[in-house]
């Protein structure tokens, strides 16, 4: 159910739209972007916070085995700028999610978008990564 | 590295703003920018001046995207900096010491960029990031406030001489003093802690690492060119890293839609050494 009260502001949008987002930590330092991974799952968690946000998934494997992944997004404020909000995503929304993997091998990625079950709808997730070295 | 996914980016958030946007964002647009016939903001209108006839500086400022191929930039022109190597426009790199060579084979990786940890950003990384910044002009001292990492610098602007250097202790931010050169707003800086403390984000001036040290003179050329746009050209002499000072330049463009800066407390949620290794 959308209880939210959305504005269209089409113009604005766009002008927004060629912002950057805000890129904050060193991406190469954490992931790996030559593993890329792409999962869908329910959302347990959703971190509306700085230096990141992170969305945290129950997905299963080929083996139809579940385990929780943490997917690393933009700062909340860069994601503020285009057109996310706290109550973007909820807990039981159902998403698919394409990144890159962290280095270490464990259940966290880096999130480039965001895809919503529900409405097919694309969010972009991560770091501008043209400010990166 | 560098990945580029302008394509699948610019779509996406093409896609996103289509739709909707929260009424969370408040906009308060200032009634001091000037409109154009179309009732738009005119970003080549002339640059506003203070009381005392000085150019005013005061705004939110965002990077611009724009990049050079090394070498490319107009004749008496410095080259464009970029967040992640400030040097990207030298054809030949920067003028390096060996303690410089060294400084950048070490931080390959980027684990001790003070921006991953939530330090303040180093010159030139704070002009570059792609969060916005304030800029509070005075009648005695010019505020920036960095959104990124809550960054504060004070530039005295009441005549005071810069100090010598190791004579304050020495600060994240350096020391910083100001003057006018006609409508060139010039501000030195020294008295930096820069990377011989050895302790992890100290003395980066970009992503990539290129150092400075404690010797480090800033000197930042601000030149608001029109109401949109500020050119900063910034001079780092620094004579234990580099053999020549250089300069290179940044461009940024005033926010003028009515949008504002947002809280940024970078510690709230730093998961960065944990996913480095280095923390449990």
């Amino acid at each position: 159910m959308k209880t939210r009260v959305l504005v269209v502001l089409g113009g604005l949008g766009l002008l927004l739209a060629s912002r950057p987002i805000a890129a904050h930590h060193s991406f190469t330092a954490e992931f790996d972007a030559a593993k890329p991974i792409m999962l869908t799952g329910a959302v347990t968690k959703f971190e509306w916070t700085n230096p990141h946000a992170w969305i945290y998934i129950d997905a299963k494997d080929e083996k139809g085995a579940v385990s929780n992944w943490g997917f690393e997004l933009a700062a909340a404020s860069g994601l503020m700028r285009s057109g996310w909000t706290r109550l973007t995503l909820k807990a039981g929304d159902v998403v698919t999610i394409e990144g890159t993997r962290a280095k270490n091998g464990s259940n966290n990625a880096n999130a480039q978008t965001v895809t919503l079950a529900s409405t097919g709808k694309k969010l972009f997730a991560g770091a501008n990564t043209q400010t990166q070295p | 590295m560098k990945r580029s996914f302008t394509v699948v980016v610019s779509a996406a958030i093409v896609a996103a703003f289509s739709a909707s946007l929260s009424a969370q964002w408040a906009l308060h647009p200032k009634p001091t920018v000037p409109k154009g016939r179309d009732g738009k903001p005119n970003l080549s209108a002339p640059a506003p001046r203070t009381a005392d006839g000085k150019p005013d500086l005061s705004g939110i400022w965002m990077r611009t995207n724009r990049t050079e191929a090394p070498g490319s930039a107009p004749a008496g022109q410095p080259p464009l900096a970029t967040f992640g190597n400030i040097g990207v426009g030298f054809k030949e790199g920067l003028p390096y010491r060996p303690l410089a060579v060294d400084l950048v084979k070490k931080r390959v990786g980027a684990l001790d960029n003070p921006d991953a940890l939530c330090l303040p950003q180093g010159p030139l990384e704070y002009h570059l990031d792609p969060q916005p910044r304030e800029i509070i002009q005075l009648p005695q001292k010019i505020v920036i406030v960095y959104e990124s990492n809550y960054g504060i610098r004070t530039i005295y602007t009441d005549g005071r001489a810069l100090p010598k250097q190791g004579e304050p202790q020495p600060y994240w931010h350096g020391y910083s003093v100001g003057r006018w050169d006609g409508d060139t707003l010039v501000v030195t800086s020294n008295n930096f802690r820069g990377a011989v403390t050895g302790l992890p984000g100290d003395g980066w001036l970009d992503g990539k690492g290129d150092p400075f040290t404690d010797a480090l003179t800033l000197t930042e050329r601000f030149r608001r060119v029109n109401f949109g746009q500020l050119n900063i050209d910034v001079t780092i002499d620094d004579p234990k890293a580099y053999t020549r000072p250089f300069t290179v330049r940044v461009e940024q463009e005033i926010v003028a839609d009515g949008s504002e800066m947002i809280e940024f407390i970078c510690h709230e949620n730093q998961k960065f050494l944990k996913l480095t290794g280095r923390e449990n």
